[in-house]
């Protein structure tokens, strides 16, 4: 049975060096390179407690923890979209087009209009759970879980009931506007590692569900007759996938903002160089995030410098194409 | 049976392919007019490939077909369409419609945007459906209607189409053997009323019952084609399908029976 | 074989004597040769959605600042009425009521063939990323990569491209015109995302002015782009009515389309051309509304029935759509007031997560 432990659940050596030098290499081009004048050989000294203290000053407390951000949104995003991908068996289930970012930016949107700013954390994790429950459930509900594209396009429908939603509020609120002009379309310019510690642990917490979780919804992939009959309960586990979602992207998006298309392309990869088994491709998935979003976020630095382009854009101008790619390349519907 | 041995229609060295793959290489074959003709061969082999070229859905790479005399590839749609009707596979009709709706479309061929409905429009709508056994069912949502039913109310609206040449595929898919019957007389039926058929079919048992002709495919090549009395042998069964048996013969019509089948390895 | 088996009875019944000479449910109208068939059920629809608009239409004149009941705006209209109320009607709301209907009747027929041709009735403006690529031309010219070229112009140019691009990237047509969909989404984020980059970077006043592009709204329609569409709904209107009806056969699958003699290819490009221009044209005027393109397709078929491509009907919906989403808009929270774009997306998004969710497998077809 498919459910025994496979051979290895480990990935193989090779697998395991390759990602292990592009975190290296991305985290490297993360503290190297950027707008400032600092280089990556005066960054790297800087780094050591060498260097001028403008460099220290550039390194230390702006690219350094915009590198620890990068890499827990990329955990998170990846981590996410793996499980959700698995859970509703459905290779473009992906936190920004299912709308579950997109329930959490509303939701934090709403919070700051109201005042409670500080609460955004929590209300951001609220609002992805909202999200995901909304889509995942409501195709549940009508049975139409398993095509693939009405998943999507429910998603996107409810994104733009969300955006809308959003919009409305902005317009009758101009200092909310302001406050989120930036944050809505997905950045983490600017953050300090101070404004992102409350959302350590709920990465953690969701980090942790992920792993436990991964084995029964190894047993779900095969079915929901087959789950049953091997002893698991696939609502059971549908729930807590859904819990670790709305903790993973509502804890990215309360860092960066909606931030698109790692959730598709991380995961997507990561099958792609270690097979569907969502207990090998989990791992794999989750080494390879930071690297994603450390390129992405250096891009961004580069491609416009001085000027910073939002983290969304680059992650939707790297995505997109691949979801067209997906779509051509599949057979659809059955993908 | 019809003595009528004229071709209806014909490829002649026909070459047929999608993208890189060659699905079918150098096939001949002559359709003989006012008869049932079933291709037959195993799964893959090109059947439904060489029904849509032969109706021109699919453009041949060399060879040509020749209807009446002249290529296919030289008349136009419309004109085609009043000569050869063809009904694939798996058909879905659009919701909501009654089976009068669909089988309407098959004059679409003879309409035109200001002759859009003449008497002889209605009169060939009214007979298709009296022939498939469907007049009482006209108003009817096709939603409504058992498989058999449905699969008729498709033929009608081929018929509609009033063309000498009927081009069905696997006209008896997912059908029950009472609903097979139903849908075999009813072709059967058609050639007697002088319109040709060639039909793809699965079932070698009621090919061989109702065809006049058959055309054996393998491999994207005929390896046999005749009537079936004298092309279904052991030896053939054997060569297209790795199968092993015996045929005995229908004591009421002669029809060739296989029993014993073993997959020959 | 022997030819003397019994036929069963019901394949030798006979038709009756004297046929029908037209099918049930259409009126046949013929002289000489020349026939039409005209659907009863199509007609009504017709009718109803043109009484529709028409009301919508008079009470959307009739409210605003001054309030002007539906009799004295239609005294106005025929120049009936007194001076102060002609110049409110005629000077002041006019421009906008009609640059809402025609920009939404496009949207309502573009909507229908798109839908017909993708055999998806989600296959949108919208859903196929043409608002997303409208807006982000409009915003390109807006914030300044070439102010000296009107932004409709570059919205129309957008939406053609889009719409070429996902067709030619979608690839042979698959028989639910998923690929089509989701290709049409992934560029449109591309799209969003410049969109974005262009705000983002853009100084204050020019992203502001540029955001009307954003959501859609009839305040800052221009008077040659307004009269470019309504004039070429003039032509275009009879052109869609023609595919549309060609199209009907199109409903069917496509290799039974094609042996009806149905020239599916051509057919094809015709209608997306069409359906490009007119969306284009649309959004040029009003902004990224495509949802009514959506929505108006699918009133009108519920209301014209299953037997004929609703191209007309569709057109009439979405007029009648959008002034109501306007008048809604202008009139639910004022003084202040909501884009006709945001009301269309709150009330037009829960109707397609409805339509995904009741739909049965596999029955989205147009």
């Amino acid at each position: 049975m498919a459910l025994e432990r496979p051979q290895s659940i480990k990935p193989s050596s090779q697998l395991t060096l390759l990602c292990a030098v592009l975190l290296l290499l991305s985290v490297a081009a993360s503290i190297g390179l950027g707008a400032g004048a600092v280089g990556p050989l005066e960054a790297w000294s800087a780094l050591g407690g060498g260097g001028d203290a403008q460099a220290r000053l550039v390194v230390l407390t702006l690219r350094l923890p915009r590198t620890l951000i990068a890499v827990l949104v990329g955990l998170a995003l990846a981590g996410g979209g793996a499980m959700l991908q698995a859970a509703a068996r459905n290779p473009l289930a992906e936190p920004g087009l299912l709308g579950v970012s997109a329930g959490s930016a509303t939701a934090v949107v709403i919070a700051i209009a109201l005042g409670l700013g500080h609460l955004h954390i929590i209300v951001a994790i609220g609002g992805a759970l909202l999200g995901c429950a909304l889509v995942l459930g409501a195709a549940r509900l009508s049975g139409r879980g398993d095509d693939p594209v009405r998943l999507v396009l429910a998603g996107a429908a409810l994104a733009s009931i969300l955006a809308a939603s959003s919009a409305t509020i902005l317009l009758f609120d101009q200092r909310t506007a302001d406050e989120v002009r930036f944050w809505t379309i997905g950045g983490i310019a600017g953050r300090s590692l101070a404004q992102v510690m409350p959302a350590l642990p709920a990465v953690g917490l969701g980090l942790i569900g992920a792993a436990v979780v991964a084995r029964p919804l190894a047993a779900l992939a095969l079915g929901e007759q087959v789950a049953r009959g091997l002893g698991q309960h696939p609502q059971l586990i549908r729930a807590s996938v859904v819990g670790c979602v709305a903790l993973l992207v509502g804890a990215a998006t309360a860092m960066a903002g909606p931030v698109g298309f790692v959730g598709l392309v991380v995961p997507l990869a990561a099958r792609w160089l270690a097979g569907p088994d969502i207990r090998r491709a989990l791992p794999v998935a989750l080494a390879l995030g930071p690297s994603f979003v450390l390129l992405a976020d250096t891009l961004a630095r580069l491609v416009a410098s001085p000027a910073e382009t939002p983290l969304g854009v680059v992650t939707a101008l790297i995505g997109a194409p691949v979801l067209v790619l997906v779509v051509r390349r599949q057979r659809l519907p059955s993908l | 049976m019809p003595n009528s041995t004229s071709a209806a229609l014909a490829a002649h060295a026909l070459r047929l392919a999608y993208r890189q793959s060659v699905v079918l290489d150098a096939v001949s074959v002559t359709i003989p007019a006012h008869q049932v003709t079933a291709i037959i061969g195993p799964n893959g082999c090109g059947k439904s490939t060489l029904l849509a070229g032969l109706a021109r859905l699919h453009a041949p790479e060399q060879g040509q077909i020749i209807l009446n005399g002249r290529a296919i590839q030289r008349l136009v749609p419309r004109e085609l369409a009043r000569q050869l009707a063809l009904l694939p596979q798996h058909v879905l009709a659009p919701d909501g419609l009654s089976v009068a709706d669909l089988v309407r479309f098959g004059r679409h061929p003879h309409t035109g945007l200001l002759r859009q409905w003449s008497p002889e429009d209605q009169a060939a709508v009214t007979d298709a459906l009296h022939t498939a056994g469907l007049a009482d069912l006209a108003e009817r949502p096709l939603t409504t209607l058992s498989g058999g039913q449905r699969q008729r109310a498709w033929i009608a609206m081929a018929l509609a189409q009033s063309t000498p040449l009927l081009l069905l595929d696997e006209p008896t898919a997912a059908l029950d053997l009472g609903h097979q019957i139903e849908v075999f007389e009813l072709i059967r039926t058609l050639t007697r009323a002088g319109k040709t058929v060639v039909m793809v079919v699965h079932d070698l048992v009621s090919a061989c019952r109702y065809a006049d002709h058959m055309i054996a495919l393998r491999a994207g090549s005929v390896i046999a084609t005749g009537a079936p009395r004298a092309i279904i042998t052991p030896a053939l069964i054997r060569q297209l399908y790795d199968v092993q048996c015996t045929l005995l013969h229908d004591p009421t019509d002669g029809t060739p029976i296989i029993v014993g089948a073993q997959r020959a390895l | 074989m022997s030819d003397t088996r019994a036929q069963p009875s019901v394949l030798r019944a006979r038709p009756p004597a004297s046929p029908p000479r037209q099918p049930r449910g259409y009126w046949r109208l013929h002289w000489r040769g020349l026939s039409v068939l005209i659907e009863r059920r199509g007609m009504l629809a017709l009718l109803a959605l043109a009484l529709l608009g028409a009301a919508v239409a008079a009470l959307s004149l009739g409210q605003g600042s001054v309030r002007i009941p539906p009799g004295r705006v239609i005294a106005a209209l025929l120049g009936a009425a007194d001076a102060p109320t002609t110049l409110v009607v005629r000077q002041l709301r006019l421009g906008r009521v009609f640059a809402g209907a025609a920009a939404g009747a496009a949207l309502g027929m573009a909507g229908c063939l798109l839908q017909t041709v993708a055999r998806n009735r989600l296959a949108t403006p919208t859903t196929l990323g043409i608002d997303n690529a409208a807006t982000a031309f409009a915003v390109a010219s807006v914030v300044g990569v070439s102010t000296s070229l009107a932004p409709a112009a570059f919205a129309l140019t957008g939406a053609l491209s889009m719409l070429a691009l996902v067709f030619a990237l979608s690839g042979p047509g698959d028989t639910r015109g998923y690929r089509f969909l989701l290709t049409g989404m992934g560029l449109g984020a591309i799209c969003g995302a410049a969109t974005n980059i262009m705000l983002a970077r853009a100084p204050i006043d020019a992203a502001n002015q540029a955001y009307p592009w954003t959501v859609g709204t009839l305040n800052n329609r221009a008077g040659p782009t307004l009269a470019l569409l309504g004039w070429s709904l003039l032509v275009l209107t009879p052109l869609a009515l023609v595919l549309g009806a060609a199209l009907n056969v199109a409903r069917l699958p496509e290799p039974v389309a094609r042996s009806l003699g149905v020239r599916i290819t051509q057919l094809r490009v015709g209608a997306i051309a069409l359906a490009g221009l007119l969306t284009g044209l649309a959004v040029a005027v009003i902004g990224p509304v495509g949802i009514i393109g959506l929505a108006a397709p699918e009133l009108a078929r519920r209301l014209a029935g299953p037997r004929s491509v609703p191209v007309l009907a569709a057109g009439l919906a979405g007029a009648s759509l959008t002034m109501l989403a306007d008048l809604a808009g202008r009139t639910l929270c004022a003084p202040s007031e909501l884009p006709v774009g945001i009301v269309a997306a709150l009330v037009g998004g829960p109707y397609v997560l409805w339509v995904l969710l009741r739909t049965p497998q596999g029955a989205l077809n147009a």
